[in-house]
């Protein structure tokens, strides 16, 4: 019988060709490049503003949040496909073939991970088209590398919100949180920028000490890396805790 | 050591929060290579049993061993040596038969090489070599039936679940995996564990049958084990016209206790056997009664059912069986 990784592995090819058969997987860019293109276009005047020094300018200022919201929201979304597979029940296929059901997570995890590299490849492009420029050289794997545990971290918590509620209406329950914590950040201007409660937010919200680290690696001055690296492997460690608590709920309930 | 393949349950109960226990205690063993057919109406407890056997619904107490593991305790190596088809094909509308035969084989770890031969096989033997590439959400119910079936069997496993696989299913359909299940066990030595509320699935297919009614087992043997224990056939008896129905219950009253009948007949069992038939009818003559339709019944699953719970099964008025005499007169 299959172990954790042949589990892993044929979870994730699943996942990965129904990306690929239909178009719709890249939905989770679509919002990141709406927001991107109306802001860093309607915005540009912003890294005018006193204050505002970030060295790649505006546009590539919005690019590494447009990136972030986009690996995100492809968790988020990976999180409603096993949603889905509970309610039509064929995870209760999944569930019966597997030996170690935990390479079910894994499954779903690598295969959000293909999902965004496509969906951030493609913000990347749109950017690079809207003039962005790439500053910080090899820097730019730091960016990637954090991206990574975003879309991991958001993967593992959409997963354990959708095998605690197996239906799709998990959906909201899945993207509110992860909206709120992208948007109570620093997405249009500096931290030092910001005033009031949004300030409050945005100082406390873990997200914005990996936003302004990414920002860093774009610009080429990366700053707090260790800080912004700790939390996202702790997110990760985290929700994979909490994406194994949904599982064994799942198992307790009949799948 | 080798284990036991079959299936040994003892005190199974599962309670769902706010709810009658939906398995209440049950004791089964399966010998290893038998057909057992789980018998019951909807809502008994077969679904929830063939769950907590397959290890995705945890027992709320009991133990049930199978394959020689433990369901709770060693639930990977269970699920290794156990095929299911469930009562809901669990399907991947966009995938074709064919992908559906790779994820199975991939997921259960089976060569490359291996899962396209093994898929293969198994799509020409439940006669889905044809569509095998078509999307599955363009098949037809009895279709993905035997596509469930198919993939059950990907990994050769030792026992096989099959929850009311015939339920929906054209004659043709059902006959046509009524024979691979039996040649499964006969062939292949598997154990198969069937739940049904077909009688006539139960008569055919099963070495042994459970019945089961409110999460309990009412009986147990095989169908003849069963049937011997009601023993005795009834006669069924449908009056030329509604107003002798009285009168001709009457005579019929005197062989036997009335029993259910067909909407307009009267029925009762036989209180000396098949032996009485003649003097019924001569009853029936001597007092001038006419009737369209006279009929012995022996012994069916579902007499052993409403003798056993008082009820009868649901659905098995048209599948009771039947020797006799049609178009009979008195």
């Amino acid at each position: 019988m299959g172990g954790f990784f042949s589990v892993a592995w044929a979870v994730a090819a699943r996942q990965v060709y129904k990306y690929f058969a239909n178009p719709a997987f890249l939905a989770p860019a679509f919002f990141p490049i709406f927001f991107f293109v109306a802001f860093a276009g309607g915005l540009t005047r912003v890294g005018d503003v006193p204050g505002f020094d970030y060295a790649a300018g505006y546009i590539a200022f919005q690019f590494v949040w447009a990136l972030l919201q986009a690996v995100a929201m492809g968790g988020a979304f990976t999180g409603f496909s096993i949603a889905g597979d509970f309610e039509n029940g064929f995870a209760r296929r999944l569930m019966l073939a597997a030996s170690d059901r935990r390479g079910i997570i894994l499954g779903y995890t690598l295969a959000s991970l293909v999902r965004a590299t496509m969906t951030g490849t493609l913000v990347t492009v749109v950017a690079l088209i809207a003039g962005m420029p790439i500053i910080g050289g090899f820097d730019f794997f730091g960016l990637i590398g954090l991206a990574i545990l975003v879309n991991v971290a958001a993967t593992l918590f959409g997963a354990g919100i959708a095998m605690l509620l197996r239906t799709q209406q998990a959906g909201p329950v899945i993207r509110t949180p992860i909206f709120l914590v992208l948007f109570l950040a620093p997405v249009f201007v500096p931290l030092n920028l910001l005033s009031g409660w949004i300030e409050i937010l945005a100082r406390f919200n873990p997200f914005t000490t990996i936003l302004g680290a990414a920002r860093g690696f774009l610009a080429g001055t990366p700053v707090g890396v260790l800080p912004a690296y700790s939390i996202g492997l702790g997110l990760v460690v985290l929700f994979a805790l909490w994406a194994l608590y949904g599982l064994r709920r799942a198992e307790k309930t009949g799948g | 050591m080798a284990r036991d393949r079959g299936i040994e349950v003892r005190g199974l109960v599962r309670e769902f929060r706010k709810g009658p226990k939906a398995v209440d205690g049950i004791d089964i063993r399966v010998q290893p290579g038998e057909i057992y057919g789980f018998l019951g109406p909807n809502g008994a407890g077969k679904s929830t049993t063939v769950l907590m056997l397959t290890t995705l619904l945890p027992p709320t107490s009991g133990t049930a061993i199978v394959a020689g593991y433990d369901v709770v305790k060693e639930g990977p190596q269970v699920r290794a040596s156990i095929g299911a088809a469930l009562q809901e094909a669990a399907l991947d509308p966009f995938l074709t038969g064919r992908e559906h035969m790779t994820l199975q084989a991939a997921l259960h770890g089976l060569a490359r090489k291996e899962r396209k031969t093994r898929g293969d096989e198994l799509l020409e033997r439940v006669g889905l070599e044809e569509a095998a590439d078509r999307r599955v959400r363009g098949y037809s119910g009895g279709m993905k039936r035997r596509l469930d079936l198919a993939l059950s069997l990907v990994h050769r496993p030792e026992i096989l679940f099959l929850d009311e696989p015939t339920t929906g299913l054209d004659p043709q359909s059902r006959s046509a995996l009524w024979n691979e299940v039996s040649r499964l066990a006969r062939d292949e030595g598997v154990t198969v564990f069937l739940t049904t509320q077909y009688l006539e699935e139960a008569d055919v297919l099963a070495d042994r049958v459970g019945i089961i009614d409110r999460g309990k087992i009412a009986a147990e043997g095989t169908p003849e084990e069963l049937k011997a224990e009601i023993g005795r056939p009834s006669v069924e008896a449908t009056p030329s016209s509604r107003e002798e129905r009285d009168r001709v219950a009457k005579v019929l009253s005197r062989f036997g206790e009335e029993i259910a009948a067909q909407p307009g007949a009267v029925a009762v069992r036989l209180d000396h056997g098949a032996g009485d038939l003649a003097d019924v009818v001569r009853a029936l003559d001597a007092e001038n009664l006419k009737v369209t339709n006279l009929r012995i019944e022996e012994p069916t699953l579902d007499d052993v059912f409403l003798e056993k719970t008082g009820r009868s099964l649901e659905g098995a008025g048209d599948e009771k069986g039947e020797t006799g005499m049609e178009e009979s007169q008195g």
